[in-house]
């Protein structure tokens, strides 16, 4: 297998919305994450089975640190929908903290107005 | 009851409801069996590509039928007048010689 | 005070859409509903009522015609026309059947983030659920969510200027009690269909199953296998595979086996 990241790359861009290349390459990580998820929790079962012949586990050990980076979750990081900034993003609305103001202050996410008490 | 009359029990339960039976408390890793996949959720955290101008624009053309884009006949004219005044897009460099004399020229 | 009977049978004709059901409540055979109410149920229609009557005969406009009551431009067969019951009752508190033995079949929560559109559907739901014979306990306010973020006013520096957001999700509890669990369902698909924008659902259903349930399910084994069938043809090895060797051979294979000078 080779390791280049741009096997992970689509042949169309499947996003809408603000793109930029920070974003894509995000992207593309979640993407090769969900595929390979299975074989990586295979693998980390057999790591984590003691019952298991020592060699195996030492094999699985091998082969999960020598998948792409890219199939890892710790590669991933939540960005901004909106702008692409990957600090201060709120999960419950995927923005950044400057683009949920500009958003609540335009009304454009329901039920939030600004507070006072 | 004896111990053994208990992990009798045990047993035939484990094999009623498909559970593992580990009387030794093993490290049997199946607490990454019982872990849901995260990647679907993961995947679908930006906005995935919804109906554009352009895909209705390539559904018209084949049935003989014209649309107007504004904003991309203004681009082309932009692009047209700029390639007039000689400020267009430089030619793409295909080789590392053309490249290097392209760099010289400074 | 009216012009002429034709003017008048215009505008009853024009008139006859929106204010209907509202201003019928002051029917005169119907004398049951209190004046008061009357202005206070029908906001837009008063100052409609209350119209210039010398306006100008050739003027198309609704809302400059002079309108009569309801009642009378019924005449006389309004002296003894009604309602129908059904319609009537929406003027009224909604009625509840009584349960028998208390026993939670359903619980339905609704949320939104406004009070008019929650307190209305949860009125609605609870109509629905008294004409589908169920009863139910009543809409129980829980607890407001209240979330808040504070967030720098500015996109750069500035630290100390801060603004604060909240949202505030108001949720209410309908509980149907001791319900057939057909009619619970079709209840709660009525609801779907006739879903109010801004109000979320979350229905939490309980099913009742008789003591004997091994029995019942050693009954419906044959009906089980029949669907499952199916699906369990499709297991299995393929006929044409390339690799020869079983399951079994593959696990007594060097990787797999515990080496044996350990």
């Amino acid at each position: 297998m080779s390791k280049v990241a741009s096997m992970f790359h689509p042949k169309r861009l499947d996003l809408s919305g603000f793109v930029n290349t920070r974003l894509i390459r995000d992207h593309n990580k979640r993407n090769a994450f969900a595929q390979m998820e299975p074989e990586r929790q295979a693998l980390r079962y057999i790591i984590r089975n003691t019952s298991l012949p020592q060699r195996t586990r030492a094999q699985a050990q091998l082969q999960l640190s020598q998948m792409h980076c890219y199939t890892r979750p710790t590669q991933i990081k939540n960005r901004c929908v909106a702008s692409g900034t990957a600090r201060s993003v709120f999960r419950n609305f995927r923005l950044n903290r400057f683009q949920f103001r500009m958003q609540a202050l335009a009304g454009e996410l329901p039920g939030v107005k600004k507070a006072s008490w | 009851m004896s111990q053994s009359r208990i992990l009798d029990l045990v047993k035939t339960q484990c094999r009623i409801f498909s559970l593992n039976f580990n009387p030794q408390r093993l490290r049997l890793g199946n607490k990454i069996l019982r872990q849901r996949l995260r990647g679907p959720t993961l995947a679908a955290w930006y906005p995935k590509k919804t109906v554009s101008f352009r895909d209705l624009q390539n559904t018209y053309k084949p049935l003989g039928l014209t649309t107007f884009d504004e904003a991309e006949d203004d681009r082309e004219e932009a692009i047209q007048i700029a390639k007039l005044r000689g400020k267009g897009r430089p030619k793409k460099k295909r080789t590392a010689a053309e490249s290097r004399s392209a760099k010289k020229k400074k | 005070m009216f012009p002429s009977t034709t003017r008048s049978l215009i505008g009853a004709s024009k008139r006859l859409w929106a204010p209907i059901p509202i201003r019928s409540l002051s029917t005169s055979s119907q004398s049951s509903a209190p004046s008061s109410e009357k202005a206070a149920t029908t906001p837009q229609a008063k100052p409609e009522t209350t119209a210039t009557p010398v306006a100008p005969p050739t003027a198309e406009q609704p809302s400059e015609l002079p309108v009569k009551e309801w009642s009378d431009r019924l005449g006389a067969f309004g002296e003894h026309a009604r309602l129908p019951r059904s319609v009537q009752a929406l003027y009224l508190r909604p009625l509840r059947r009584k349960a028998e033995h208390g026993l939670p079949v359903c619980d339905l929560q609704l949320r939104s983030y406004s009070v008019q559109n929650l307190e209305f559907f949860a009125d609605f739901a609870i109509r629905a659920a008294y004409y589908l014979n169920l009863p139910v306990s009543g809409p129980v306010p829980l607890p407001r969510i209240t979330e808040r973020w504070t967030v720098t006013r500015s996109n750069f520096v500035h630290k100390k200027s801060k603004e604060n957001f909240e949202r505030i999700t108001l949720r209410r509890l309908i509980q149907i009690k001791d319900g057939n669990p057909q009619a619970v369902e079709a209840w709660l698909a009525f609801l779907r269909k006739h879903a109010f924008y801004g109000v979320g659902m979350k229905a939490n259903v309980w099913e009742n199953e008789s003591l004997d349930a091994g029995k019942a399910l050693d009954a419906s084994l044959p009906e089980v296998q029949k669907t499952v069938g199916p699906h369990l043809a499709r297991f299995g090895q393929r006929q044409d595979s390339s690799v020869k060797e079983t399951i079994f051979d593959s696990l007594d294979s060097e990787r797999f086996a515990e080496p044996k000078n350990l």
